[in-house]
């Protein structure tokens, strides 16, 4: 071992107790950088998986412009050449095609606004848990008509049952009025308020008569394996589907608002955990500046004795690095055992904050997800944060003078 | 006194280290106010948004409205025993009648589902800011046949000022109508929901195409501030006892949530902080404490008791935690000063309308935002200070003495 290392090292124990405060704030701040951030990718990716799932799927293929307008206008001409297209395009899932619009609902006097959603009974599946939600009755049938699927505060409020009848009423395609009556097969329970107060279900070929829609759909919902796989699945979906007169978007376009809250959330967290590695450097810093004032003499005689100041320099450094990586060993064998730990053990919430995930639409769990990026984001940080700490300490201690640093005690 | 006199020498024996410990103290608790205010104010944008937008600060609705808002839950009178209580009421700055009812808008190009809302066009004005928000066209001016849609409405209908739509809808008995109508003018709010999807028609407009006759949905209710809402729910609560009475919390649970959400979460990031700091201060103290052996062996004894030398150490502590307490507040402050004209978001505003938040964010900071910082500082600098007065304590005089 050179010299200079085990100098430093030497240096780094002269005072165990201030270096193990030192270190312990180091390991605390690795174990809780760790922990959040694990918890932030894990519930993350929680909700994603919970949107996508319940309608929006992680892909949608869609008509031009039907993000902005979300009319009967924007359409993709629903053909087998593109449903080929989609299934043999690699790591597409599930392939789901859709009518999505919307009417009025009523049974008896009483009426609602409803999102009249047109779908594939087989193939939905494949897509969303829509299929698995049904509380009571069953799901559309496969050559069932005039079917259709309620919500279940939806089927409350119009007090409709298995077998009812109801009227629905909209403006179709040609846009001339349309109505149909529907015998109620089933009744979803859906974890979005509005969507369980205001969502109706109706065969894919049903609701393109229903609206004069032809062969045409709204949006194709595409599941990939999960949420990391949709940059490289769209790609390729862009690829088969050169020359369609089609947009590809992924679940952060649909659902704007679900990303833009992910980003502002994960901005909140790293501003505080900078904050708090910044408190934990000036501790560092702090405490390599003790120690060399402490040996402001000794290392005056190192210099008189011919040492270069850019080697005094090197052991400071030195010093507050040695600092930084016992505190990173530790803080790593701690927070990556406990991490894993809550990865394998997920906790459910229960009370006042249950209700509000749900009110959200989300599972009320607590995740954690491990990614390969926290562990190493962790150590670059602590190392630069400990390198800036020790830049102060070792500029001060290579530029003593030894005459001055002599005579000092 | 002697204690907090020597406390305060012992505190700048060495300014550069007692230094870095008030920066370290200052920083934290500067940047995490800071970031705290910029979520807050987001919150509370998203609360304006909600009450200005539609909310208001109370609602009257007929009994069953919350469970099931149905055209048929209605204040049959028009709400008239309602506005006699409200015109007579001190705290109630104003108030004005709404029909909601659902309905279809279709254009000669496209049609869309949307929720329909009919106003007293002057009255509502004081209550909300659609009609400050018309970017095109005019408000509701009392011409007949008229409807005031979103741009964002307008966009998916392909319309413009001026042009003819139809609104359809199922009236009270149950019977489809339908009524054409030309858009009056356009407007834009920070609520994406409401561009997209709501339209407003006058009152008797409305009525007439709901078939109400002289029924209305609710009665929204704006108090002279939003101190003074619990006053008013408490009056309407008292004299409209066959009403629903929900203040703007109790229709938007949602956002107290988040705001009750944010308030525990800042209290477990200072917890987090001032951890990390106590070691830091711990660090000071003990150096402090064994640099001045020999000095708290003459002391003690020259008689210095040992509690008031407990409390000299605890004192420092105090005194160094404090002061960059006090440095942080006050640099929160000027961050907070400084950006007084908002945080530009248009970066991410398309996302944040849909949460109904503006293209600015304003920082906001509460005396209430303060007291947390202040008692997990205090608790820190106490708790910190307990290991190297513990050792002061325990070294015997006549050994510290000789201690060179």
């Amino acid at each position: 071992m050179p010299i200079e290392w085990r100098m430093a090292w030497r240096n780094v124990w002269r005072n165990p107790r201030r270096t193990g405060l030192t270190i312990a704030a180091a390991v605390f701040a690795v174990v809780l950088v760790i922990f959040s951030v694990a918890l932030a990718a894990g519930s993350h990716e929680k909700m994603i998986e919970d949107s996508v799932r319940v309608n929006a799927g992680h892909i949608q293929v869609t008509g031009r412009d039907y993000l902005e307008k979300r009319t009967l206008e924007q359409y993709v001409s629903w053909s087998s050449d593109i449903e080929s297209a989609l299934g043999d395009t690699e790591g597409v899932e599930g392939v789901a095609p859709r009518v999505v619009s919307f009417g009025l609902l009523s049974r008896g006097p009483a009426t609602r606004g409803v999102a009249v959603l047109g779908v594939d009974p087989v193939r939905e599946g494949s897509v969303t848990t829509l299929l698995s939600r049904v509380q009571e009755g069953a799901f559309l049938s496969p050559r069932g008509s005039h079917e259709i699927v309620l919500g279940e505060r939806l089927a409350r409020i119009l007090s409709a049952g298995i077998g009812d009848e109801v009227l629905l009423y909209s403006i179709a395609y040609s846009l001339e009025t349309a109505y149909d009556l529907f015998r109620v097969v089933g009744i979803v329970k859906l974890p979005h308020v509005d969507m369980d107060r205001s969502l109706s279900l109706v065969s894919l070929a049903d609701a393109q008569a229903f609206f004069v829609y032809g062969d045409r759909v709204s949006e194709v919902a595409i599941r990939t394996a999960d949420s990391d796989a949709v940059p490289a699945v769209m790609a390729s979906l862009g690829r088969s589907l050169d020359g369609e007169d089609v947009e590809i978007h992924a679940w952060w376009d649909t659902m704007p608002e679900l990303e833009q809250f992910i980003v502002l959330d994960d901005a909140g967290m790293y501003i505080l955990l900078a904050i708090l590695v910044i408190v934990v450097g000036f501790g560092i810093l702090n405490t390599i500046l003790m120690a060399v004032l402490e040996r402001k003499r000794e290392l005056g005689v190192m210099l008189a004795l011919g040492l270069r100041p850019w080697s005094i320099f090197r052991i400071v450094y030195l010093e507050s690095l040695l600092l930084a990586v016992v505190g990173l060993s530790i803080g790593l064998a701690l927070g990556l055992p406990l991490v894993l730990w809550f990865e394998a053990n997920p906790i459910l919430l229960a009370g006042e904050s249950a209700e509000a995930m749900a009110l959200f639409g989300f599972e009320p769990q607590l995740t954690w997800r491990l990614e390969p990026l926290n562990p190493i984001g962790s150590i670059v940080t602590i190392l630069i944060v400990a390198a800036a700490a020790a830049l102060y300490p070792a500029l001060r201690a290579s530029r003593a003078r030894p005459a001055d640093a002599l005579r000092s005690v | 006194m002697l204690v907090l006199r020597l406390a305060w020498r012992n505190a700048w024996r060495s300014p550069r280290r007692t230094g870095i410990v008030v920066t370290a103290v200052a920083v934290g608790i500067a940047g995490t106010l800071l970031s705290m205010a910029v979520n807050f104010g987001m919150l509370f944008q998203m609360v304006d948004t909600a009450i200005s937008t539609d909310l208001g600060h109370l609602q009257l609705h007929a009994a069953g409205f919350d469970a099931d808002p149905g055209l048929e839950v209605r204040l049959r009178d028009g709400g008239r025993a309602s506005l006699a209580v409200l015109e007579t009421s001190p705290d109630v700055r104003s108030f004005a009648r709404r029909v909601r009812g659902e309905g279809l808008l279709s254009s000669p190009r496209s049609r869309a589902g949307v929720r329909v809302v009919g106003v007293e066009p002057e009255r509502e004005a004081e209550i909300t800011l659609v009609a400050r928000s018309v970017t095109a066209g005019r408000y509701l001016d009392g011409e007949p046949r008229r409807v005031l849609i979103g741009e964002a409405l307008a966009e998916r209908l392909e319309v413009g000022v001026g042009d003819k739509v139809v609104l359809s809808a199922q009236n009270l008995e149950g019977d489809l109508t339908g009524e054409a109508l030309r858009v009056a003018g356009l407007f834009r709010t920070p609520s994406q929901p409401l561009d997209r999807g709501t339209v407003f028609l006058t009152l008797e407009q409305s009525q007439r195409l709901l078939g109400l006759g002289e029924a209305v949905s609710e009665v929204v209710v704006v108090a002279e501030s939003r101190a003074r809402i619990a006053d008013v729910d408490a009056l309407l609560e008292q004299r409209l006892p066959d009403l629903e009475v929900r203040t703007w919390e109790e229709l938007e649970p949602l956002l107290v949530y988040m705001v009750d959400v944010f308030d525990q979460s800042a209290l477990l990031v200072y917890a987090a902080i001032f951890i990390a700091m106590a070691f830091g201060i711990a660090n000071v103290l003990l150096m402090t404490v064994f640099e001045r052996t020999r000095e708290i062996g003459i002391m003690r004894a020259m008689g210095l008791g040992r509690a008031r030398l407990v409390a000299t150490i605890v004192s420092e502590s105090l005194i160094v935690t404090l002061g960059g307490v006090a440095l942080g507040f006050l640099c929160a402050l000027l961050g907070v000063w400084a950006l007084r004209d908002g945080i530009d978001l248009s970066l991410f505003t398309d996302g944040l309308r849909e949460l109904g938040v503006g293209d600015r964010i304003v920082p906001v900071l509460r005396q209430s935002d303060f007291t947390a910082p202040l008692a997990v500082a205090v608790t820190t600098a106490v708790l910190a200070s307990a290991w190297p007065a513990w050792r002061a304590v325990r070294q015997r005089p006549a050994d510290a003495v000789r201690h060179t």
